[in-house]
Formats: structure tokens, sequence, C-alpha cells
């Protein structure tokens, strides 16, 4: 199962510990993710469901490449990190 | 050619197999630009300033107040109301008198900005707000400075070098998109001091890398720490292709 992980700057917000889910892309996994806490999707997603401009998603250590509709391809044991901009100088 | 105190004075890091009298001859030739001289921009110049970088530009149009002092370790209590790029100048004129130090009490237009950036080898990002942040990324790519950029808040922190001398560098704005407002400052959010320390000493070690042609600096990874747990994390990051910043660059 792929493990998704939110900052802990999220996590402190938004109740979003890590969980691990069966999913092919990073959409599904989110998706499933916004199931469990529904705070989450309008974090993480603007009201076109893309990736709100000041969160990057990680998979395996890589940047995705689709912010739009999050198709990156999972591994079965694929690590996922959602961080968001930090602007503190 | 050093002179017998400068010889003296950077001993230990010249004596570095990485460094030598060459890598000390750089760092007093360059040029950096500062922007921010709070929680990171403190250690930032006074590491670049000790280390020798020979002209340091300092840009901030704040001034020292008694929140600042927990963490922008360049001031001290004496500075409380005076400007912060005054109050650094002073403080790194102490610490290293052998640098010469430019200081501009002021909030950049962009043009200014672009002005600047092409006078410097290199720029540090230690600002507080995404706008400037995303001008800074402007320029540098525009001027082909590279860029080291450094955020902090809280008990976490990021780091990451990009670098338009490398056709293959990420921009900031290949990480974050232009547009969100969604900033939060250490003074609405919290900080811990350390954190800004940690965070802006690698910064520091990374300018230093960049100007002296060392090891591998942070192109194209983002390095995080969660202080929480001391967890640090490597990630890479990709030039985007459609970048309207970057990718007219190289």
């Amino acid at each position: 199962m792929a493990t998704l992980t939110f900052t802990r700057h999220l996590d402190r917000y938004l109740d979003c510990p890590p969980r691990s889910f069966e999913a092919a892309t990073v959409a599904e996994a989110l998706e499933r993710a916004f199931d469990e806490n529904q705070r989450l999707a309008s974090y993480i997603l603007d009201d076109q469901r893309h990736l709100r401009k000041n969160i990057a998603i990680f998979v395996d250590g890589h940047m995705i490449r689709d912010r739009r509709h999050l198709s990156d391809a999972l591994a079965p044991d694929s690590s996922i990190y959602v961080l968001q901009a930090l602007s503190g100088g | 050619m050093l002179s017998d105190e400068q010889l003296l004075r950077y001993s230990r890091q010249i004596m570095l197999p990485e460094v030598e009298i060459e890598g000390q001859e750089a760092w007093l030739n360059a040029r950096v630009l500062i922007v921010g001289l709070g929680g990171l921009g403190s250690p930032v110049a006074m590491y670049l300033a000790a280390a020798g970088v020979g002209s340091l530009v300092l840009v901030d149009d704040d001034d020292v107040d008694l929140s600042n002092l927990q963490r922008q370790i360049v001031h001290h209590s004496g500075r409380i109301g005076r400007p912060k790029v005054e109050s650094a100048r002073e403080t790194l004129a102490a610490l290293n008198p052998d640098i010469a130090i430019q200081t501009l009490c002021e909030r950049l237009s962009p043009q200014r900005l672009e002005e600047l950036v092409e006078t410097v080898d290199l720029v540090v990002d230690c600002c507080d707000n995404f706008a400037t942040r995303f001008a800074i990324n402007r320029a540098c790519f525009r001027h082909g400075r590279p860029l080291v950029s450094g955020a902090a808040i809280r008990l976490e922190g990021q780091v990451a070098v990009y670098d338009p001398r490398q056709p293959d560098s990420p921009c900031y704005q290949c990480l974050y998109r232009e547009g969100e407002e969604e900033g939060l400052t250490c003074s609405e959010s919290g900080v811990l001091s350390p954190l800004v320390g940690i965070i802006g000493s690698v910064q520091a070690m990374e300018a230093l890398k960049v100007l002296a042609n060392i090891g591998r600096p942070l192109v194209g990874r983002l390095q995080l720490l969660d202080a929480h747990s001391m967890d640090w994390r490597t990630l890479k990051l990709k030039k985007d292709p459609q970048c309207s910043v970057c990718s007219q660059v190289g």
C-alpha cells in the first residue's frame, strides 16, 4: 500500500497523520484521504480540483509532474509526501 | 594576494583542501545580496562576513523590535528601534572589518531588485513573504545569478539552491506557483529560535559552496527539516518545461 504523509505543518492544522491506501495514482490516494478528512481537500486542492499553488507533492522523493490531474502513477509501496510553501524568514 | 592578517584570519578554512587560497580569494572577491535581516538573514550575514565574503549588500525595510531578539541574533537590545540593516552592519563590521557592507533600508520594487541582482554574484533569500520570494527568483533567473533560498516557521524549515547557470536547474516557481497568498509569518505562527539558526547556517554553507565551487550544492534538491523529530528529508526537484521563469533560461 502507498503511504501518504503530510508535512507536520499541515498535520498540526488538519489532523492528518500518515496513512496507507491502495491507490494507483496520486489523485486516488488523495481522494481516499479526503474521504476520511474532508477539510484536507480544500486545503490541498483549489476549486478546479488542481493542486494549490503553495502545495507540492513528491512521490518516492521526486516531485510529481502532473499538478492539474495528479495522474502520477504509484508503485504498491510508494511514499507520497505533501508539503506546503513556507514564507517565514 | 592575501595579506598576512587575512591568511591568519581565514587560516582554518584555507587549510581545507576544498578551499585553499583559491577558494578564499573567490569569497573575498564575491559580492552577495542578502534580502531580509531577520531570523535567517542573521546567521547568513554573520557566517558570510566571518568567512570573508568581501562585499555584502543588506536589504531590509524593518526596524529592530524587542520581539525579534529571541532569534535574530545579529541584533541586540541596544538596537531596538533602529533599522535592521544598520544594526546588522555594526555587528558584521565588528565581526570582520575586512569586508565591505552596503545597506539598503527599503522594500525593493521589482525594478530596483532587478538592478541590484545584476550587480551581485549570488543572492540569499531570507525574506518573509511570497511576493518577494517570487520576485527574487525571477530576477535571479533573468540575470543568471544563483539563488540560495531558505524559509522557516514553527519547527519546520526548507532550503534549496536554484542556479540559472545550470541548464537543468529548476527554480522556485517550478516548486510552488505564484498567486497563492497563504503566507504565515513567524509573528503569527511562532518559531523556535534555533530553527532559523540551523536553516540560515545551511544557507550560508550553500552560498559559500556555490561561490567557491565546492562540493555539491543543493541544486535540484529541496532539503526539509522537521525539527520536532529532527528529521531531515531530501526531495528531488525537476525543472518544469512550462515554467514561465526558468524555461526561458538555458
